[in-house]
């Protein structure tokens, strides 16, 4: 426990830890002072002086050092004369602070006076009206009155462009440096910076794309005036119009916690619509932050083209029918004799839809199969991430190996996480084939060759071969606490497989599994995989076989059709194809029912984050007329199997899921709803203190035991490696890898991020370019899977010299290693 | 590397030996003041330049020139006098001064001569309070004060310097 100290604010005693800053001190005895530069989760600079405290230190005694008394016993405390920044003074033991004296509030009024000198108080049009922090110390700390020359406060272009997502209003900044310093040290982005100084004074931006950056969203939330905001909610809703609904990211496998503002509006035809989504506070998961994926990529919701009524196959073509008459072809099917059943399951259902599905299918004898090429599943749940775990409390003393994975672009924030941990002190190993942007915060960083992932672990394991690895090897086996987190860069399933294994081994001889901090973390690459595993779904290794040998498929929140030709081509085969699907994909044309399901945001139910954390989501916006949720659907034709499977609420399937599932006994909804006590102490009503985002009222979620943290035997099963066998054959090495900004169903429809999309193209080392005649920007056709597609090349000096990347969900069905075939189109000559 | 490198590759090696290796960024100064000492001021392309020896971004490089008002991002004419006009200056008549030599060269404050040879800017003090009138001189690399001035003394430097500048045309 640190040295704690024992002060007085304002007539009331404080206990802390040595080194807190007076405004923290102060907020923890729940008195707020003011600040516009400080936040609590960057250093502090007092610069604006809007913190300004009487502080009295003990006095002594200069001969002695002995505490001065006073006449009544008790300790002399000396002021200081001038009033002092409380964000940059840290306590002392007995020291006594004044924020409400006559001088204190003078100094405040002072402050506002000279911060408002040049202010354009046009708050009735700035976005930021309603939940600014100099609205709203104005009004309480603020003088009515400025002495200043009104015609005199500095003229500026107004909704500057910083990049197209994010404008500035140079009149409103108050230079406080939040932005900046945001940028600067949280996320290592320095693409924001003031631009001269005084009352020409601005921020710039000169990186191109402007203002890149994928955390480019949390400034405007921490702007503590209107000077930032995004182009997204840019005059789109007044903060007291519209209300709040929390929800959880379903972007990656990080699971950060945001709420939806909604408002009921004309201008949408009456309907409620998502106006923003803001960060929900967790620190377990995302702290305060958003990535700019999770903040703008909402507008899927808004989609048209939604299905909403069953359809079913009659004379060749889909035709909407009843939900009884759908039914009942579905209960026909399944009830014929010896029938086949495969269930397909997307790593975007909830919990509670993947474990009705698995009831049906389970009743069927049914494969149930998850759609993605990770494995490992059932080593997490196993040996995974440590209950109590939290990456904000891995400094010293804890290694991190990341290792196949470019953490920025498949998880963000826990890249960010990863980074903090790392420059609190923790070693951080990153092993790839290629560089990321975690190298640069990286004790060791090892290089190996795509294919040899799992090799490169076994090699960690040994100690042995090249110099870097035994240094790496050593300094992840002297650590106290151990993690590991793979990823899918480069790898598909098998590949996986291989990696996830050697990884568990690791962390088994090693004893890294089983408390907090410890264990292995995969990065799943949507928002409920492990879900998924823990329901009983499996990815297939054979996928193909499976779906043309199925009798019925039944295939919820995948599309394996307009992924990949050769599982459509599977496809053909299988008998009878029963889709569960908000759009029409090529997979629900290929389907003989096609059952009409909700959006997440239209419903509720529970996401198992990568490092399982059970969350609950809320229903965001009421769901359009017509689909169903997963869960009930599943749950309905179960029932007509003669289940008793659950389809009145989540709540009631969960408590199914609890009995059932191992791990998962703790969790109950009202359990998730259980808040925790978070530092820093953030609220609406002070958004001063931390920015705009959201307190988190609605529950932390749960984070399950591992078998391990339980103290159950394990079943890893062998760990021994296969060598993998190396495909031999003609044309370039094509890997997938992960990209933030892919062209997803999920994505595309946010227009604000189309300039961001991973360009369509082969990205290739220039040596290997060269070898094939090929120049940055050539159009080339790839041949793969039996089907020609027209790609971009791109040149990029950090993919290894013999593959070629791609980034998944990008237009190429590559979802694993593959050899192509190219060719060079050659311009039409212009007529 | 790129334009700035490789036409002062000597020069630039020289600068970035006077600092640690890690510490390239503190090269940032005299790197800015190479990149203006040619035309008179720094563009854009000279801030990546920069931005790609020292190894922090453009919009850092950016900032500093931004910061320090001898770097100037705009084009101007090849030598800047800068007048001040700051309170003990303009005691001593620094702003009738100011005005007279626009008045003289044809042109207004902010403005360029159309031999594009000087330009007239009002500028903070620039600790000569006790010569005053003054103005600084920016150009060609170097920087110079001239105290205790007049309408004529001013302009009979500016006739030294045109002579300067068509002598060496000239030859
Ligand atoms: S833009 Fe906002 S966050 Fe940035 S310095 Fe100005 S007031 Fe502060
Ligand atoms: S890090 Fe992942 S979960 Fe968090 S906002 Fe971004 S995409 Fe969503
Ligand atoms: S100086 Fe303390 S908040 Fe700005
Ligand atoms: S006021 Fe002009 S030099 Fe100081």
């Amino acid at each position: 426990m640190a040295d704690m100290v024992t002060l007085k604010i304002d007539q009331q005693i404080v206990t802390v830890p040595a080194g807190t800053l007076i405004v923290n001190a102060a907020r923890k005895a729940g008195i707020n002072i003011p600040v516009f530069c400080y936040h609590p989760k960057m250093e502090p600079v007092g610069m604006c002086r809007m913190c300004l405290v009487e502080v009295g230190y003990p006095q002594r005694d200069r001969v002695t050092g002995e505490l001065v008394k006073n006449e009544d016993g008790t300790t002399k405390i000396s002021f200081a004369p001038k009033l002092e920044t409380g964000c940059t003074t840290p306590v002392v033991e007995g020291m006594e602070v004044r924020t409400t004296t006559e001088k204190s509030n003078e100094g405040r009024k002072a402050i506002l006076e000279f911060i408002l000198t040049s202010h354009p108080l046009d708050c009735p049009i700035c976005d930021k009206g309603g939940e600014c922090a100099l609205q709203d110390l104005t009004m309480l700390h603020g003088p009515g009155k400025s002495r200043f020359i009104y015609d005199d406060k500095k003229l500026f272009a107004k909704h500057v462009p910083l990049g197209e997502m994010i404008l500035l209003d140079r009149e409103r900044c108050i230079q406080c440096g939040l932005c900046v310093r945001f940028q600067h040290e949280v996320v290592d982005d320095p693409v924001l910076h003031f631009y001269q100084r005084g009352r020409s004074l601005e921020i710039r931006t000169y990186s191109e794309p402007g203002f890149d950056s994928i955390f480019s969203g949390n400034t405007t939330d921490i702007c503590p005036v209107g000077a930032l905001t995004t182009v997204d909610f840019h005059f789109a809703a007044r903060p007291w119009e519209m209300e709040r609904d929390p929800s959880i990211c379903a972007h990656c496998a990080v699971g950060c916690n945001l709420i939806y503002n909604i408002r009921r509006e004309a201008k949408s035809g009456g309907k409620t619509v998502i106006k923003r989504a803001m960060p929900r506070q967790n620190e377990f998961v995302n702290e305060l932050w958003l990535c700019d994926k999770g903040r703008l990529g909402y507008h899927y919701v808004a989609a048209a083209e939604r299905l909403t009524q069953p359809l079913l196959r009659k004379d060749e073509k889909l035709v909407p029918v009843s939900w009884e008459e759908a039914y009942q072809r579905v209960e026909d099917k399944l009830r014929a004799e010896q029938v086949r059943l495969v269930t397909l399951a997307g790593g975007r259902l909830t919990n509670e839809d993947l474990f009705n599905f698995h009831q049906l299918n389970q009743s069927q004898n049914g494969k149930a199969v998850l759609y993605s090429q990770m494995a490992g599943g059932d080593l997490t749940a196993q040996i995974g991430l440590g209950k109590g775990s939290n990456f904000s409390d891995m400094g010293k003393g804890t290694a991190i190996l990341v290792v196949a994975s470019d953490l920025h672009e498949e998880a963000p924030l826990w890249w960010l996480r990863v980074k903090q941990a790392a420059q609190r002190g923790a070693i951080l190993i990153v092993a790839n084939a290629r560089p990321t942007r975690l190298d640069k915060f990286a004790n060791h960083v090892l290089r190996y060759e795509y294919g040899q992932e799992a090799a490169t672990i076994n090699a960690l394991l040994d100690g042995k071969g090249k110099d870097e690895f035994t240094q790496a090897a050593k300094a992840f086996s002297e650590a106290e606490n151990g993690l590991v987190i793979y990823g899918s860069d480069g790898l598909g399933l098998n590949g996986s497989e291989q990696l996830v294994k050697a990884c568990a081994k690791l962390l088994v001889e090693r004893g890294y599994y089983g408390k907090p901090n410890n264990g292995l973390l995969a990065v799943w690459d949507k928002p409920n995989i492990q879900g998924a595993w823990d329901m009983g779904f499996h990815p297939d290794r054979n996928l193909k076989g499976t779906l043309r040998e199925a009798d019925v498929a039944m295939i919820a929140a995948a599309d394996p059709a307009g992924d990949n030709p050769i599982l459509a081509q599977a496809l053909e085969e299988t008998d009878f194809v029963i889709v569960f699907e908000m759009f029409m994909t090529e997979t629900a044309k290929m389907a003989d029912v096609v059952f009409p399901v909700q959006a997440q945001i239209e419903r509720e139910g529970t996401y198992t984050s990568g490092e399982r954390r059970v969350q609950r989501f809320d229903i965001v916006l009421p769901h359009i007329e017509g689909p169903k949720s997963d869960y009930q659907i599943a749950a309905q034709l179960g029932r007509l199997m003669g289940l008793s499977t659950e389809d009145r609420s989540p709540v009631l399937v969960m408590n199914k899921i609890n009995e059932k599932v191992k791990g998962y006994q703790e969790i109950t909804y009202s359990r998730l709803a259980e808040r925790a006590e978070q530092w820093p102490l953030i609220s609406r009503a002070d958004s001063y203190y931390a920015g705009t985002g959201y307190e988190n009222e609605y529950g932390v979620g749960i984070q399950i035991s591992s078998s391990a943290d339980r103290g159950e035997e394990l079943s890893l099963g062998t760990l021994i490696l296969v060598e993998p066998q190396e495909e031999v054959a003609t044309g370039i090495k094509v890997v997938p890898v992960t990209a933030l900004y892919d062209r997803g169903q999920l994505i595309q429809p946010s227009q604000i991020l189309a300039k961001r999309l991973t360009p369509q193209v082969l990205l290739m080392h220039p040596v290997l370019s060269k070898k094939y005649q090929l120049q940055d920007g050539d159009q080339i056709k790839v041949k793969v899977a039996g089907n020609e597609i027209v790609s971009g090349v791109k040149l990029d000096a950090d993919v290894p010299q013999d593959v070629a990347l791609v980034a998944r969900s990008n237009g190429f069905p590559i979802s694993s290693p593959v050899f192509v075939q190219i060719q060079r189109l050659v311009p039409e000559p212009e007529a | 590397m790129n334009k700035l490198y490789n036409k002062y590759e000597k020069e630039i090696l020289g600068i970035l030996a006077r600092y640690p290796a890690e510490g390239k960024r503190s090269a940032v100064m005299p790197l800015l003041f190479l990149a203006q000492r040619e035309t008179g001021y720094v563009p854009t392309e000279a801030l990546s330049n920069i931005a790609e020896i020292t190894g922090i971004s453009e919009t850092d490089v950016a900032s500093i020139m931004g910061f320090y008002t001898l770097f100037h991002a705009e084009p101007a004419g090849r030598y800047r006098i800068q007048i001040c006009t700051d309170l003990p200056c303009a005691l001593r008549g620094s702003e009738s001064y100011l005005e007279q030599i626009c008045e003289k060269l044809g042109v207004k404050e902010g403005e360029t001569t159309a031999d594009g040879l000087f330009t007239v800017e009002a500028v903070k003090c620039l600790a000569a309070c006790h010569r005053a009138p003054m103005f600084q001189l920016q150009g060609d690399g170097e920087i110079k004060y001239y105290e205790d001035q007049n309408v004529e003394i001013t302009m009979q430097i500016v006739e030294e310097i045109r002579h300067k500048v068509a002598a060496e045309q000239e030859a």
